[in-house]
């Protein structure tokens, strides 16, 4: 059965629309969240992320085995250190994830495409092991819980329920996720969190009067705490800003996310410090791409046009 | 694998034997499992990922045997992956033979029975609220800690999951004695209700300590199961007349279930009754089971 984001505990047809399968979710969550992100080294996330992104855009790969393998790669880290004198093991590390992101998501990838020509080459035998690492790391746990598994939930608080609006919405929300997963401060919060969040955030942009009463039914469900509600929504602003900011449009569709947009959404001023923290942290999207042409992974995929 | 220490053969499994081993840094004991999967040129492959990460996920209900560790063993040059699960002392098999035979024949205690069977109801609807059907659910596949009085689903064998709306699959799967009426008859469309039926002829093996239908070919199994609850009419089962394998059988009338398990009280017969429906759409689900009366007496709290 192909792994699907949306539904990770593969629940059935009648359970994903009960309240069974949204309550496991629920439960489910916290333990699928990283409890050590302090421990994830910035730099080698950052190199890794980029040679995923950069793969994802070389050979055009689905964004979601993309936001698949950096979720691997963020539990990984939080587990394990890479030698900083081995920077080739990140890159060993980026390609055993993608590979196993793509088949969790039944895409079919060649490893010889993820092979740099001035990069490193590995043989088949060693991307074997560091899967073999990887998946022991995480336990073969390679049904993530990730945010995407509660924007169905969530979007049916959205009125009115029309399909084409629902539809637009959840496009919407789902630019916003794949393009905020390079703000490592993302981790700090639960994905249903992020998922609310990021759904605020589009109903802002595009339904913007639907969306105080989106905004209300969201905030009186028991599942969420406005607060982090609210303080996710400002990481999440500012790192879609910065990814829109240095013309980072890896993920193929700019979203047109306002400035403003983390301030306003909740309702609330942005006169506390912790907006400054969220926006002065978050990743530097020149910083990823100039990485990123230098990238030993560049150009790797000519075969793709 | 120099991680454990074999100690003895415990099962002989359909793609080898299964040993019982202990973990040499913790003591821990462990059930070793080989696979038939094995690594080729592109690493593990796609569909044991995608099924053993399943299986994980499932296994992390304390009704389903515990998937500990996945190992790689280099075999003829061949890299071949060993599942470790959690070692449980005997299988359900193994416990009702030990109550029919041996020094010490006696009935299994109807607390026991009771017990087993909610734990076995909580696994299947388990199993089942994750789209995963067991379809080989038998006393071989259930282990037992006699001494916590516990048991688990074992031997979620691989390839089982399944998407709604349902593929056919293809047939022989099901141990005959516990395979469902319409498996027999040759359904293409598989649903829970094949594992509940298992789950009823399990139930009844308790309390009999002999199998309710022990048929040993397809047609000896239709009719063991006719010979008890009649022969299916199509009031009864709508569309039975139209499955592949439908022929004309002899016409029985339904016997009496509860002479079928005497030592069971009748709110068992009930519930059993319900397990044993014909028509798959009106066998009760796992998760109606846990609800039923007949474990009103059944201290839930501890589960
Ligand atoms: N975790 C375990 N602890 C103890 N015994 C086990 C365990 N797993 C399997 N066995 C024994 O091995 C037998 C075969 O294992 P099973 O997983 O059912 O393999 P198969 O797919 O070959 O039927 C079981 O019937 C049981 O007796
Ligand atoms: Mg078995």
């Amino acid at each position: 059965m192909e792994f699907d984001l949306e539904n990770p505990l593969t629940s059935s047809e009648d359970e994903q629309h009960g309240w069974g399968s949204i309550s496991a979710l629920f439960a489910a969550e916290a333990d699928h969240m990283i409890s050590t992100v302090g421990l994830i080294d910035l730099s080698s996330r950052r190199d890794a992320v980029s040679l995923v992104l950069q793969a994802q855009f070389d050979c055009n790969l689905d964004p979601f085995v993309a936001y698949l393998a950096i979720n691997y790669i963020d539990r990984f880290l939080s587990k394990r250190k890479i030698p900083r004198e081995k920077p080739w093991i990140i890159q060993l590390l980026s390609i055993a994830c993608l590979s196993l992101a793509s088949k969790m998501r039944k895409t079919n990838l060649m490893l010889a495409d993820f092979q740099g020509k001035e990069g490193f080459i590995f043989d088949a035998q060693t991307i074997q092991r560091m899967e073999l690492l990887v998946l022991g790391t995480l336990d073969w746990r390679m049904r993530s819980v990730t945010p995407f598994s509660f924007l169905r939930f969530f979007i049916s608080f959205f009125s009115p329920a029309q399909p084409p609006l629902l539809q637009a919405l959840k496009a919407h929300a789902t630019q916003i996720l794949l393009k905020a997963q390079n703000e490592i401060k993302m981790l700090e919060f639960k994905p249903s969190v992020v998922a609310a969040s990021s759904l605020l955030s589009a109903a802002y942009e595009i339904f913007p009067i639907q969306f105080p009463a989106f905004r209300a039914a969201v905030s009186s469900c028991n599942f969420v705490d406005e607060d982090k509600l609210w303080e996710c929504s400002i990481v999440i602003g500012a790192a879609t800003v910065t990814a829109t900011d240095g013309c980072d449009d890896s993920s193929g569709m700019g979203v047109a996310s306002s400035p403003e947009t983390p301030v306003t959404v909740l309702g609330r001023q942005s006169s506390s410090s912790e907006s400054e923290t969220a926006v002065g942290s978050s990743s530097d999207g020149r910083e990823l791409k100039k990485r990123r042409t230098t990238s030993t992974l560049h150009a790797s995929c000519d075969h793709s046009g | 694998m120099e991680k454990y220490e074999k100690l003895e053969k415990v099962g002989e499994g359909t793609y080898g034997k299964v040993y019982k081993a202990q973990d040499k840094a913790t003591g821990q004991l462990v059930a070793l499992k080989k696979t038939r999967l094995e690594m080729d040129e592109e690493g593990i492959p796609p569909t044991a990922l995608r099924e053993i990460s399943l299986l994980q996920l499932l296994s992390r209900s304390i009704y389903i045997v515990r998937l500990l560790n996945v190992e790689q063993v280099e075999k003829n040059g061949k890299p071949l992956l060993y599942l470790v699960f959690e070692y449980l002392d005997t299988d359900l098999k193994k416990f009702i033979d030990s109550h029919r035979r041996g020094p010490n024949p006696r009935p299994i205690p109807s607390p026991i029975i009771q017990s087993f069977l909610y734990q076995l109801c909580k696994g299947v609807a388990h199993c089942h609220s994750h789209g995963v059907l067991h379809r080989d659910l038998k006393p071989q596949n259930l282990l037992v800690d006699k001494e916590k009085g516990i048991l688990k689903i074992a031997d979620l064998g691989l390839g089982r999951a399944f998407t709604i709306p349902l593929k056919s699959y293809t047939h022989e799967i099901v141990t005959l004695w516990y395979r469902a009426p319409e498996v027999l008859l040759g359904t293409t469309h598989y649903s829970t209700g094949v594992d509940i039926w298992s789950v009823g002829c399990i139930f009844a093996e308790m309390v009999r300590r002999q199998s309710l239908f022990p048929g040993d070919s397809e047609l000896q199994q239709l009719l063991h199961i006719f010979r008890l609850l009649g022969t299916p009419t199509e009031e009864q089962w709508p569309g039975v007349g139209s499955l592949r394998d439908w022929h004309a059988y002899p016409q029985w009338k339904p016997q009496n279930l509860a002479r079928a398990v005497p030592s069971l009280e009748p709110e068992g017969v009930d519930l059993l009754s319900k397990m044993l429906q014909y028509d798959p759409a009106n066998r009760i689900s796992a998760k109606a089971a846990m609800e039923h009366p007949y474990f009103d007496s059944l201290d839930k709290s501890q589960f």
